[in-house]
Formats: C-alpha cells, sequence, structure tokens
C-alpha cells in the first residue's frame, strides 16, 4: 500500500461522503490491518450460522469480500439444530471447517464454553454495541452477540383492518381468534421456545390453555407463520419481524404490531471454535459484525442493528420506541426443555 | 448383526485359501473367474450398507459419552406413549398410503402398458412429473390446495354448494396419506407397468380361446404373472412412506399428530440422543424384515417367467367404449398428483408476492431468473444435484443387478442370498436422517475420509435408493428363464458371454426405468443430504427446505419448478439418446 498524504485525505474525504464507494478506503487501525494481513494468509474462512435467510448471509458475505479482498467468506446457513448437529460431526471426524459459529439457540454456546471448544478474543468493535445488549455477550469472551430481532404480532392486513389487529399478547386469546392463529413449535424453532418462556412468564402456563381453545395452526419454524398468513389460512400470528417484513417488501399484505405488553427481544451470539481453520479471518468477521457496513446490510433485512447509531429501515419502528422484553439467560436456558414438554401435553403434539 | 453373516461368509467362497496348495490350485483352475464380480459386490455392499447399519446398531446399545454398553437408549425411546403412538401413526400412514398407491398405480399401469386407451403419451408425461415433485413440494402444494380455511378447494367448493366450511383438511391423516399416495404411486405404476410389458398377449389369447372374457383373463392370468413386481413396489411405498420426513413436517403437525420421523427429529434436538434415535428407528429394520419373509412366503415356489426367448407378441387390449371412463380415471389421478399442485406452485414462482393471488401486474420471471443464473448457489446446487444423483443411480445399479443376479441364479448358498436381499433392501427403511448419521459415523475417520467431499452424499443417495434398483433388478431377472443362459453355456459360453449377449440386452429397458427410478429420487432426496452436504456440495433439494422454514414461499416455488423441469428435460433427452420411445414402444426390448 502506498501511503500519500493527499491520496489519504481524498480517501477519508471519500469514506465521510460515500461509504464503500471509493475504491481506495480509509486507513484501517493497526490491530484491524494486522488482522488482515493475517487473514490474507489464511485465504478463505466458512462461517455455520442460523441468524439470517439465505439472501441476507450472502449479503453479509459479500460486504465482507468486498471490505477485505483476498479473503473468501463461504457461509452455510441451516437452522440452529442442524448447525450444532454439523459442528459436533465435524469435531467427531476431526475436521475442522468452521471457523465462524452463529446458533440462534442460546443454550449451544455455554455447552461449547464448558466443553473449552470456543476461543477467547475480546473485539476491539465491542465498544460500538448498544449499550442493552451488552448484557448478553459472554463475561469471559468467548462470545458475542452479533444478531438481533424481534418476535411480534403479525396479521393479514387484507383480512384483518389495523383496527381490529391484536395489540397485546393476550387479544390473541380472543374467541374471535378461533382457527385464526399460527404459531410455530417451541421444539423446532428457539425463537418460538423463547417467546413460550415469556409468554409463561408474563401470563402464566394459563396463556397456553386459553390459547389452545382457539385451535392454533402450529408450524415447525417460526416463519412458518409468515408462509400461513400469506395462504390466507389464517389471520394473525407471533411471527418474526424481520420475515414478515421481508416478506411485506415484495408486495404481500402483511403488517407487523409491536405488542403494547412487551415485544420479544431475540440475541443470537456468535463464537469463534477452538479449532477454527481460520482464526484470523474469523476474528476479522466478528469484528466485521460489530460495525457499521454489516449492521446496514443487516438492518436492510430487517434484523435490528447491534450497534450504536444505526437508523431503522424505512417501515420498522426504532427500537427505542418499542417496549422490548427478554427473559434471562438462565430462564430461557432452564425453561425452553420444559416449556417443550410442557407444550407438548398442552397441544397434542 | 448382518457383518458377522456375510463376512465370515465372504471369506467362506470358494476363492478363500484352501489348506493344500495343490488343492487350492486346482480349485483355483476350475473357479468360475466371474466369482470376483460377485465378491467385489459382496465387498461393496459390505461398505455401503453393513457398515452404517452396524454403527447404528451399536450407538444403540452404547451410552453416548462412555461407550458403555446400555439398554437405557432402549427405554428412553418407549417410554412414553407419545412415542409409542408416533410408531402406530407411520404405521397407519404406511399402510393406508401402500393402498392408495395400489388403486392409484396399478390402473394406470394396465391402461398404459396393455390397452388401447387414447392420450397414454399425456398420462406417462404427468406420471413422470408426479415422479419428480419433491414430496414436500407437493405437500405445500396440497397446503394451498386443500387448508381448512382458505384451500382453493374449500372456497370452491363454498361458492358452488352455499355450505359454511369447505370440506377438505389437509391437516390430518387422510390428507397426508393422499400427499404421500400422490407422490409414491408412480414407483407402483413403473414397476407394474416395466412387468406388464413383458407379458406376451398369447397368455391372454390362450384364456380368450378357453373362453375367458379380457377382463377375466387380466384379473386371472396377467396380474398374477405380474404380482412380484407389485409386491416389491408395495413394499417400497410402504417403507417411503414410514421414512418420509418433509410431508409429515409439514402436515402431520399442524394436524396435531406425530409419526416416527418428525419424533425422531426430536431426539436430534440439542442435546441430541444419537443412541435413542437409534433405538427408536430399529423396530423399522424388524418391520423391513417381516415384510420380506411375508414377500417370499407369497411368491414362494411359483413360476413367474414370462420372458422365455420364444417369441411372443404384445397386442393392446381393445377396450370399445370404456376406454373413455378409463382414460378419466387416469386423467384425474394425474390432476390430483400434479396439475392442480403444479398450478399452484407455478402461481407463486412466477408472483411478485404471491399471497396477492392472480394478477398481471403481480406476474414476474425474476425469481426463476435469479435462482437459474444470478445465484451461484442455487445454480452450482442445481448441476451438483444432477451430478451425484446421476453417479448414484449407475452405482446403484449396477451393485443391485449383480446382487439380484447372485441371488436368483443362486450363485452363493440360499441362506446367504436371503441375508444379501434383505441387506440390498433395508437401506430404504432407515429414516435419511439415522442413515446420515449411520455414514457420518462409518465414513469420516480414517482410513476412509469421505466427508466434506461429493463422493459421501454420491453414496449416501446410492445406498439410499439401493432398494429401488435392487426391486427392479430383481423383478426383471426373475422374469428371465435361466434356459436362456444355460443355452448360452451349453454352447460354450461363459457366464459373461451368456450375461453380456443376452441378460444385458433383455434386461436393457428395465434397466433403463431402474435408472430413471433411482435418478429421480436423488435429485429430490432431503433427509440424508442435510447432514452430508457441505459448502461446496449444496444439492437443490436442502436448498429448497431451507427456504421452507425461511418464509419465503416465492423462492421456495422457483426452484422447486426448476428442479422439476429440468429433471424432466433431462429424462426426455435421455430417451432419445437411448434411441428408442420408451413410452409408447409395445414391443419387448
Amino acid at each position: 500500500m502506498r501511503h500519500n498524504a493527499i491520496r489519504c485525505f481524498l480517501a477519508l474525504l471519500g469514506a465521510v461522503l460515500t461509504i464503500a464507494a471509493a475504491p481506495a478506503r480509509a486507513e484501517m487501525p493497526a490491530w484491524e490491518q494486522q488482522l488482515y494481513d493475517a487473514a490474507k494468509k489464511e485465504k478463505q474462512f466458512t462461517v455455520y450460522t442460523a441468524h439470517y435467510d439465505t439472501e441476507t448471509i450472502a449479503d453479509l458475505c459479500m460486504a465482507f469480500d468486498k471490505r477485505y479482498p483476498g479473503v473468501k467468506c463461504n457461509f452455510v446457513r441451516t437452522t440452529a439444530q442442524v448447525a450444532y448437529q454439523r459442528f459436533q460431526q465435524d469435531l467427531q471426524a476431526k475436521l475442522a471447517v468452521a471457523s465462524v459459529f452463529s446458533s440462534t439457540d442460546v443454550s449451544h454456546y455455554p455447552d461449547l464454553k464448558k466443553r473449552g471448544l470456543l476461543m477467547q478474543y475480546q473485539p476491539h468493535n465491542l465498544a460500538k454495541m448498544v449499550d442493552s445488549l451488552k448484557q448478553y455477550n459472554d463475561k469471559d469472551n468467548y462470545y458475542w452477540v452479533t444478531a438481533s430481532a424481534l418476535v411480534v404480532i403479525a396479521y393479514n392486513n387484507s383480512l384483518v383492518s389495523e383496527k381490529d389487529a391484536p395489540k397485546k399478547w393476550t387479544d390473541l386469546l380472543d374467541p374471535k381468534w378461533k382457527d385464526k392463529v399460527s404459531i410455530g413449535h417451541p421444539a423446532f424453532s428457539g425463537y418460538v421456545g423463547t417467546w413460550v418462556v415469556l409468554m409463561r412468564k408474563l401470563y402464566g402456563w394459563d396463556y397456553f390453555e386459553k390459547l389452545e381453545k382457539n385451535k392454533p395452526q402450529i408450524g415447525r419454524s417460526i416463519n412458518d407463520t409468515v408462509t400461513m398468513l400469506n395462504a390466507k389460512e389464517r389471520w394473525v400470528a407471533a411471527g418474526p419481524e424481520a420475515t414478515t417484513l421481508l416478506s411485506r417488501d415484495k408486495g404481500n399484505p402483511l403488517s407487523v404490531i409491536y405488542p403494547s405488553d412487551g415485544t420479544l427481544l431475540m440475541v443470537s451470539p456468535t463464537g469463534i471454535p477452538k479449532n477454527a481453520p481460520a482464526p484470523n479471518a474469523a476474528k476479522l468477521f466478528v469484528e466485521f459484525m460489530l460495525d457499521k457496513e454489516a449492521a446496514e446490510v443487516q438492518v436492510k433485512n430487517h434484523q435490528l442493528s447491534v450497534i450504536k447509531g444505526i437508523k431503522p429501515a424505512p417501515g420498522a419502528k426504532p427500537l427505542e420506541e418499542i417496549k422490548v422484553m427478554r427473559p434471562t439467560e438462565e430462564e430461557i436456558t432452564k425453561g425452553i426443555p420444559e416449556v417443550k414438554e410442557k407444550f407438548r401435553d398442552t397441544f397434542g403434539i | 448383526m448382518g457383518e458377522g453373516i456375510a463376512g465370515r461368509a465372504a471369506a467362506g467362497t470358494p476363492v478363500a485359501p484352501a489348506a493344500a496348495p495343490s488343492a487350492f490350485g486346482q480349485r483355483w483352475r476350475h473357479l468360475d473367474k466371474s466369482s470376483w464380480v460377485w465378491l467385489l459386490a459382496i465387498a461393496v455392499l459390505l461398505f455401503l450398507v453393513v457398515n452404517p447399519l452396524f454403527r447404528l446398531l451399536l450407538a444403540s446399545v452404547q451410552e453416548q459419552d462412555t461407550g458403555a454398553f446400555t439398554l437405557a437408549n432402549y427405554a428412553a425411546a418407549y417410554s412414553r406413549s407419545r412415542y409409542v403412538d408416533a410408531l402406530v401413526h407411520s404405521l397407519v400412514l404406511g399402510t393406508s398410503s401402500a393402498l392408495l398407491c395400489l388403486a392409484f398405480g396399478l390402473p394406470l399401469a394396465w391402461a398404459v402398458s396393455r390397452t388401447d386407451m387414447p392420450g397414454k403419451g399425456l398420462i406417462w408425461i404427468s406420471i413422470l412429473g408426479t415422479f419428480v415433485i419433491p414430496p414436500y413440494l407437493g405437500a405445500v402444494g396440497w397446503m394451498l390446495l386443500a387448508g381448512p380455511n382458505a384451500g382453493w378447494l374449500n372456497r370452491f367448493a363454498i361458492e358452488l354448494t352455499g355450505m359454511q366450511k369447505g370440506p377438505f383438511n389437509i391437516y390430518s391423516m387422510p390428507g397426508l396419506v393422499l400427499v404421500t399416495a400422490c407422490y409414491s404411486f408412480p414407483y407402483v405404476f413403473v414397476f407394474t407397468k416395466s412387468a406388464l410389458d413383458l407379458v406376451s398377449s398369447e397368455m391372454e389369447d390362450a384364456a380368450n380361446i378357453l373362453g375367458c372374457g379380457n377382463f377375466k383373463a387380466t384379473l386371472s392370468i396377467t396380474l398374477p404373472l405380474v404380482l412380484p413386481a407389485i409386491l416389491a413396489a408395495l413394499i417400497l411405498v410402504f417403507l417411503e412412506a414410514i421414512a418420509l420426513f418433509g410431508s409429515p413436517a409439514l402436515l402431520a403437525l399442524p394436524g396435531r399428530f406425530h409419526v416416527v420421523t418428525t419424533q425422531l427429529w426430536q431426539f436430534f434436538e440439542f442435546p441430541p440422543k444419537v443412541g435413542v434415535a437409534a433405538a427408536y428407528a430399529m423396530p423399522l429394520l424388524a418391520i423391513t424384515v417381516f415384510l420380506f419373509w411375508l414377500q417370499r412366503r407369497i411368491t414362494h415356489r411359483k413360476g413367474y417367467v414370462a420372458l422365455t426367448g420364444k417369441g411372443g407378441e404384445r397386442r393392446p387390449i381393445k377396450l370399445g367404449g370404456w376406454k373413455w371412463p378409463l382414460l378419466g380415471y387416469c386423467l384425474a389421478v394425474c390432476t390430483l398428483s400434479f396439475f392442480m399442485p403444479m398450478v399452484v406452485i407455478c402461481q407463486a414462482a412466477l408472483a411478485k408476492a404471491w399471497g396477492r393471488g392472480f394478477r398481471l401486474d403481480n406476474l414476474t420471471f425474476d425469481n426463476l431468473y435469479f435462482t437459474l443464473f444470478e445465484n451461484t448457489l442455487t445454480r452450482n446446487a442445481t448441476i451438483n444435484t444432477f451430478v451425484y444423483a446421476g453417479s448414484a443411480a449407475l452405482i446403484a445399479i449396477a451393485l443391485a443387478l449383480c446382487i439380484a443376479y447372485i441371488v436368483n441364479r443362486q450363485l452363493v448358498g440360499k441362506k446367504l442370498g436371503n441375508v444379501l436381499s434383505f441387506l440390498t433392501m433395508a437401506p430404504f427403511v432407515i429414516p435419511g436422517i439415522v442413515l446420515a448419521i449411520g455414514f457420518y459415523a462409518a465414513y469420516t475417520r480414517p482410513p476412509l475420509l469421505l466427508y466434506g467431499s461429493a463422493w459421501i452424499l454420491i453414496l449416501a443417495f446410492a445406498t439410499r435408493f439401493l432398494p429401488i434398483a435392487y426391486a427392479n433388478s430383481n423383478a426383471a431377472i426373475r422374469s428371465i428363464n435361466p434356459e436362456l443362459e444355460d443355452a448360452v453355456r451349453i454352447l460354450g459360453g461363459t457366464r459373461f458371454t451368456a450375461i453380456r449377449r443376452v441378460v444385458a440386452p433383455l434386461l436393457k429397458r428395465s434397466l433403463a426405468g431402474a435408472f430413471i427410478l433411482v435418478f429421480i429420487p436423488g435429485t429430490r432426496e432431503l433427509s440424508s443430504a442435510i447432514f452430508l452436504s457441505s459448502i461446496n456440495t449444496q444439492v437443490l433439494s436442502v436448498l429448497l427446505f431451507d427456504k421452507s422454514d425461511e418464509g419465503n414461499f416465492e423462492m421456495l416455488a422457483a426452484i422447486g419448478v426448476i428442479l422439476v423441469l429440468i429433471t424432466v428435460v433431462f429424462i426426455l433427452i435421455g430417451f432419445r439418446l437411448m434411441g428408442r420411445d420408451f413410452m409408447l414402444r409395445r414391443t419387448a426390448a
């Protein structure tokens, strides 16, 4: 790289005016340059992720490749349990494939940490993180929140007017929604599992006894609710904000409500496996995930930004204006296996 | 379990070194050199089937962390009535779908193979199309057709009759049975048709001459002759129905019941209980053994040789006025399985936002274009899918043919023959997820490190569909009179000459059919691919399934349409290249 004062100034100016538009970039801080140089020797790395849909992770990898030419970002996008199973398979086979492990099931991480399978690292960009999310990082720096999303009430606006739509979670128990509610299954989806834990915390198990009277349609993934609403098979749902709004962006007749009794906040951590074949590239990727470009890609795809100072996508409510709630880590880890069993007893599957 | 027997037998066949060198030399001279091929086939079987099965059995009696012997896995797997209920549901599902497949497949096969019904080409293409549709894609289509609240059929019924609520509910056992049967009946069709194609009209003529009507001749002469093929197909359909994951996950859960596979999936939740899953899968193996025993009982000591080499003519039966009702029935079946679901799926694939329904301003080709050309992931997956399915089909057929030949010509002892044929059929009943785990356990450590390469997928697909190749090859070889080969041997030809010059040409057509029967499920195979594919070895079925839990229905439908279209085109080109009009030619190969 050539160091030239004028070029440097122009590059800075360019970076200020438009992000990633100018080929010559702002000077990297020394630590970043160091990681980048080391990562270039590793050439490529693989992310196991359950955080996003395929398009979003493809966008993120593309943005990474553009910012760090010479380090190729590969990804395997699956559901959380499959990602975990694959990671275990790799370990058993003594194959080091994943350099970054991103699951949505928070109980995976304490387990991996306890078994000494994660690498300790303190990301420099951790300081940029939204303060309220910092509590969900591992205190020993084995994993960090890199994605965050909301579980909301979604409805088909060609069938339900905004006035009639449910405003809070207990509205879903109203008999007028009999045969019209759609939810996922806690045994298949970490989002649904956490949502069930939150509902139990707020209203007791009684909530689900009553919900069963409305005969909700139970899918697997929380995203199945989007399909059911679009098909007009069901009218209202406890659904994911991101997927619902992505489908709405295409023109589907969907809307979301942020429940007044508490929108569920989902946080999803990322860790670096101890046996990562490309540890430097992995660290660089984690830093990248905690930086502006990645946040903007995520926001564009209706995930929440985990770092400060990023505007929400058009149509989404800014996080400050939403009453968010989240059970504690312990409530989740302990609660999910319990509610899975109770859920099966109540709903019969 | 099987390894011990087969392993010993492999060592005990003629090539095993004899005690004295001179005796060995003598045996060597008299040894039919073709034994090497049989031995190789048995070795491959050990590698593909026995080893993973053995690992599975081992896992079921081992403690997960320590590896110590335990029966706790079995206790855990059957401790709850819920788990046992799921087993019962699977049996109901398997039996009902098999019977429905028979009702769908048999009349169609007979109509296309033996009658002068019009529109055979259309029926054949629709069945081919049906077969190519992955069952879970069909299930998605049916969710939109027969959803209890907004399904098109229900809305239509309400419109028509003014009733309060539509009559159809796809989220129920009957719904699941219908969808399963729709995407499995092509097995019955193809098996039965290829057997029917070989039955000469002279047998029916004989019955006619003796005063038997066409209908009675068909029932009492033709159908019994193809009984082995029908039975083989029924077993396959039953086994496929109970090993299916995609459609039950989509239909049974909202219908509030479990089957074995959805229950199995829960054993893989964190923390995964592989041992319990293995123990839970064991009854499926027991069922396979039982079905085999049953099949043998039924077809035991009866002659099904139809292809004698003594000529024989095949003429279509003249149906007269009956051809229209028959065509109507064929079309009705194809409408259920192919036309209606495809209309729904195409609507979504061509929509900007499918929730808005049919509208000109909602029409777009972007989804298809993006999937095929812009998205490197789907483009590579498309290529991988067809390469893997093709290679798997070749391997499976070569192996199945060898085994079927060994067993039918009794080149090894009868007992070993039975073991071989059981082993060849066993993979089908192992749910793909479990097979994948078995494969995984077997081939991810040195000396056979296959994980991460295309080979593990190809071999897993080949293993998974080996039973189809086997059932088909077996039925085909059974229909060839051994006297044909004996004639070659008497005239001084070796067994290989007999196979090359007589058996192979006679089998060409059945084999082309068998290839397609393995190739197609290979292109749509999901459950084993989920765990075995990696970044460079993605396949379309996995992408498709991912899309189904991403809620991105437009892309899901687009990938589905592309999968179906390309497969159909490939198969049609294949027929052209083989220089035969596979569908309509009526004379024997």
